[in-house]
């Protein structure tokens, strides 16, 4: 256990510095004069001339090694300073932070709903494993797999919000808001948890001490209920941790569409405005944040079941 | 029901008709699809356009036809990179072991951490858009799902009998892999490439519709929602129109990707030398 824990916290370090290191680069690979970015990151003037500029490079120490600035730009993001945004002039731990308030409740709702949907699609499947029921769930949750979040997002808009005028077409204000983006984002969910946990569910119905409980005479539904379904919804576990991390950067089109000033909607304006600063820090956070994630969900799968961590090599 | 002849040939039906169509729009399409016709703007479907026009009065079956070349083309071209790229690593990783091994395991766990669309956002923010950044950024993480499974079916077929009995024989390591090893690994893996070409197909159009896929005056299917969305209340074809296609294909591919990875894994299953293939797939 100690070596499985081990390779995970150095695979984790690993990632978060190799991720860290290519973010720091983007200056150096993007078109145009990288001291100038860095202090136009660093500076909150906005004109900057040349004799200025020789002043600020050796004060910034961007004539230094590539090696030390990288440090130097560690240093400063461990102690919560990503530099300021070029639109915005202003620090962009204060645009990030906020915009990962509200993609972390924007997950957890998605992720909520999907879990508590396919629990019970899942549970309905397996126990109708082969007939209709099951089926039906089976064709209809797989078909979600297929769904693209850009059609069905408008879509969506067009019935619910202009025909009807029952939910809000955009924004992230108050619940009715949060029901077409969290619809739209928990379909593909959906599919693979269903899936998850019928599957769990036909494992443990055919497992040794269900068919045992049966054998002592309990009841049909007791067994379901303290037998098969505590087995049945384990890979649950692991699938939602890691479908948290993908979703952290996943809900770009969905926050785009419905205007939801999160993280996804962060890292597409920062893209399309080239500002760099924005798009360091929003990457930084959401890959750190995605690792750790990724982590916790192996480190759950291999508490949850000793078996894979010595052959998981 | 799901596995039922007749359904499979619905679902190769659609996606060939598909890819011909797209193959002949030049001669088939019953307009140019960047011909403006401002006096037509967003009509709906009738005799003169099938699926109506868009809001410059380009015909919107004759766009349908002319985009799908783009999605197509990049999700096949990726997904070929993609395979072949994941399956020779995850192969390497298999046959030699050791350190090899686990620093491309390792590599592959980091990037599979990574959320595609975030590194997509990335490569195309440094890159610039267009055709080869699309490609790039679908490939730097694209490949690992491939790597697993080529691994985890390498490491399995590696162990049974004929295997080591060529070894016996003294036939070479490169012989081994690719008349002994590839072989086994078709089936599943066509089964992933199928269920990854849905994939990619539908992250291309989520990068056109966000404007950094294919640039203006190109389009394709992404491209040509993102631009009818702002009429969609008065020409709601506009939408439903290039989505439906995307969502079609993805389906059928998806569903013959399915059915190929189950007929190959239950033969996987019930021989007894595989273990942990179709857990890890």
């Amino acid at each position: 256990m100690m070596l499985f824990l081990a390779r995970r916290a150095a695979t984790l370090g690993v990632t978060v510095l190799l991720a860290s290191f290519l973010v720091f680069l983007i200056p150096y690979v993007t078109p145009g004069d990288p001291v100038r970015k860095i202090i136009r990151s660093r500076v909150a003037g906005e004109v900057i001339d040349d004799s200025v500029l020789q002043g600020l490079t050796a004060q910034l120490g961007l004539q230094d090694p590539l090696v030390v600035q990288y440090l130097r730009w560690l240093g400063r993001l461990a102690g919560g300073d990503m530099g300021l945004s070029y639109a915005s002039r202003t620090p962009v731990v204060e645009q990030v932070v906020p915009a990962l308030v509200v993609t972390l409740s924007l997950v957890v709702l998605t992720l909520g709903t999907a879990a508590a949907v396919s629990v019970v699609l899942g549970i309905v499947a397996a126990l109708q494993e082969g007939r209709p029921a099951d089926r039906v769930i089976t064709t209809v949750t797989q078909a979600f797999i297929a769904m693209p979040e850009y059609w069905l997002a408008p879509l969506l808009v067009l019935v619910f919000a202009l025909n009807l005028s029952l939910l809000p077409s955009a924004g992230w204000e108050g619940p009715a808001s949060a029901v077409l983006p969290v619809t739209v984002l928990a379909l593909r969910p959906i599919s693979y948890f269903t899936s998850a946990v019928r599957e769990g569910m036909l494992d443990a119905l055919g497992a040794e001490h269900v068919v045992a409980a049966r054998a002592r005479g309990l009841s049909h539904f007791h067994t379901v209920r303290k037998h098969v379904i505590p087995n049945g919804l384990l890979p649950l576990t692991t699938l939602v941790a890691v479908w948290f991390a993908g979703l952290l950067g996943g809900s770009v089109i969905v926050e785009v569409v419905f205007a939801i000033p999160g993280m996804g909607r962060l890292l597409y304006d920062a893209v399309l405005n080239s500002d760099i600063p924005l798009a360091q820090g929003g990457v930084v956070v959401v890959v750190g944040l995605a690792v750790v994630l990724t982590t916790a969900a192996d480190l759950i799968h291999g508490l949850l079941n000793p078996r894979i961590r010595g052959h998981h090599a | 029901m799901r596995d039922r002849p007749v359904f499979v040939r619905a679902a190769t039906g659609i996606l060939v008709l598909v890819v011909v169509a797209v193959a002949a729009s030049p001669w088939i399409a019953p307009s140019s699809p960047a011909e403006q016709d401002l006096a037509a703007r967003l009509l709906p479907p009738g005799s003169a356009h099938w699926l109506g026009t868009d809001h410059l009065g380009r015909d919107t079956l004759s766009r349908l036809l002319d985009g799908g070349r783009f999605s197509l083309v990049i999700a096949s071209l990726a997904t070929l990179l993609t395979g072949v790229i994941g399956t020779g690593i995850g192969v390497l990783s298999a046959r030699r072991r050791g350190w090899l091994d686990e620093v491309l395991t390792r590599t592959n766990d980091v990037l599979l951490a990574l959320p595609e669309m975030v590194v997509a956002l990335f490569l195309v923010a440094v890159l610039g858009p267009g055709f080869l950044s699309l490609v790039l950024a679908l490939t730097v993480t694209g490949w690992t799902p491939f790597a697993r499974l080529a691994r985890a079916l390498a490491y399995d077929v590696s162990a049974r009998g004929f295997v080591e009995s060529a070894r016996v024989l003294g036939c070479s390591t490169t012989f081994i892999v690719f008349r002994h090893i590839l072989p086994h690994l078709a089936g599943p893996l066509l089964g992933q490439a199928a269920l990854r070409f849905g994939q990619f197909l539908i992250t291309v159009g989520a990068l056109s519709y966000l404007g950094l896929g294919v640039q203006p005056p190109q389009s394709d299917w992404g491209s040509m929602l993102a631009a009818a969305q702002p009429y969609a209340a008065r020409a709601p074809v506009g939408i439903l129109a290039p989505g439906l296609v995307v969502f079609t294909v993805a389906l059928c591919v998806t569903f013959l990707g399915q059915r190929l990875a189950r007929m190959s894994s239950t033969r996987m299953v019930l021989n007894p030398a595989s273990s942990g293939a179709v857990a890890d797939a």
